[in-house]
């Protein structure tokens, strides 16, 4: 395996000496390019009280392209497909490489406190949110209760 | 996506996804075909209206294949700079660059270098290693850290010079 570049040590020292208050990320024992993510639910959203499990990945590439990044824990979420896959923009054509694995984690973060069932390449669960935003938002938290349960 | 899953063992959720899709496109292959005929037999009798057709083509494919088709087209939209606009980049001289400076790209500061070779971005001035900012640029126009488009402020070519000299071609 080649040798970790300087900035993605420098990114998981940071991440471990000054940590994004309501979020974890460690690497891999064995692929310090592969880490483990904790983001808990913010505070008045659906998601408030639960803890999501994600992973995430630097590509070879990285930064010039953007880690990848995907939920474990199911989460009922307009941006979010029920194989965890996010859409968000910085994850995608809005990368840029100064963008980094914390500032990644809090646009999802933010995500999870605004979900915005109005994107164009939104999934089905966006237009039930759309349809009836009251019923989603309680199926949201119901989810978050069933899946996402602090351990 | 799928070397990220194939290299996580995440195969298998992907590959039923994928025989789904696989699906999706044989079915969407015998409906264009289907249209096609209709359309095709009777043709010159009603002149179709284009946009009714593309309307229906766009209902017929999955909103899955149109995701994947439109990034598939803002993948192959993405040029970059030109190396000669990239090698054109201002250098700053090693005097200005301060001790603490770091590259936001890499993160590491100038001066670990001996010759650190720091190159601006016009118009918004941030700076780069120009090692790093190369790799960028050569893929993407925006600036990293304003997404300034770096080839809009380009004086280049003056099209309205062009268009005028056109026109004076077609009276002589
Ligand atoms: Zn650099
Ligand atoms: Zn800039």
């Amino acid at each position: 395996m080649a040798s970790l570049p300087k900035r993605i040590i420098k990114e998981t020292e940071r991440l471990a000496s000054d940590p994004v208050p309501g979020i974890s990320a460690e690497p891999h024992e064995d692929n310090l390019r592969y880490f483990a993510v904790t983001i808990e639910g913010p505070e008045e959203s659906p998601y408030e009280n639960g803890v999501f499990e994600l992973e995430l990945y630097l590509p070879d590439d990285y930064p010039m392209e953007a880690p990848k990044v995907r939920f474990l824990t199911r989460i009922y979420h307009p941006n979010i497909d029920r194989l965890g896959r996010i859409c968000l923009d910085v994850l995608k054509n809005n990368w840029s490489p100064a963008l980094q694995i914390r500032t990644v984690l809090l646009s999802i973060q933010a995500l999870l406190a605004s979900p915005n069932p109005n994107d164009p390449l939104a999934n089905d669960v966006a237009e039930e949110w759309i349809k009836n935003e009251e019923l989603a938002i309680s199926k949201a938290k119901e989810w978050t209760k069933l899946y996402a349960g602090k351990r | 996506m799928s070397t990220y899953e194939e290299e996580h063992g995440l195969s298998r959720e992907n590959s039923e996804d994928a025989r789904s899709a696989s699906v999706d496109r044989r079915e969407t292959r015998s409906q264009f075909q289907e249209l096609f005929q209709t359309f095709g037999n009777n043709n010159s009798e009603e002149d179709v209206d284009n946009s009714m057709l593309l309307l229906l083509l766009s209902q017929m494919i999955p909103a899955s294949l149109q995701q994947e088709w439109m990034e598939q087209m803002e993948q192959s939209d993405k040029k970059g700079c030109s190396e000669s606009f990239i090698d054109s980049l201002p250098r700053i001289p090693a005097s200005k660059i301060k001790e603490d400076d770091s590259c936001p790209i890499c993160c590491c500061t100038y001066k670990e270098d001996d010759h650190p070779l720091v190159a601006e971005l016009p118009h918004c001035n941030h700076k780069f290693d120009l090692e790093c900012i190369s790799v960028w640029l050569s893929k993407s126009t925006s600036c990293p850290l304003c997404r300034d488009d770096v080839m809009s402020h380009k004086p280049g070519i003056d099209t309205s010079q062009v268009e005028l000299e056109e026109d004076w071609g077609m009276f002589g």
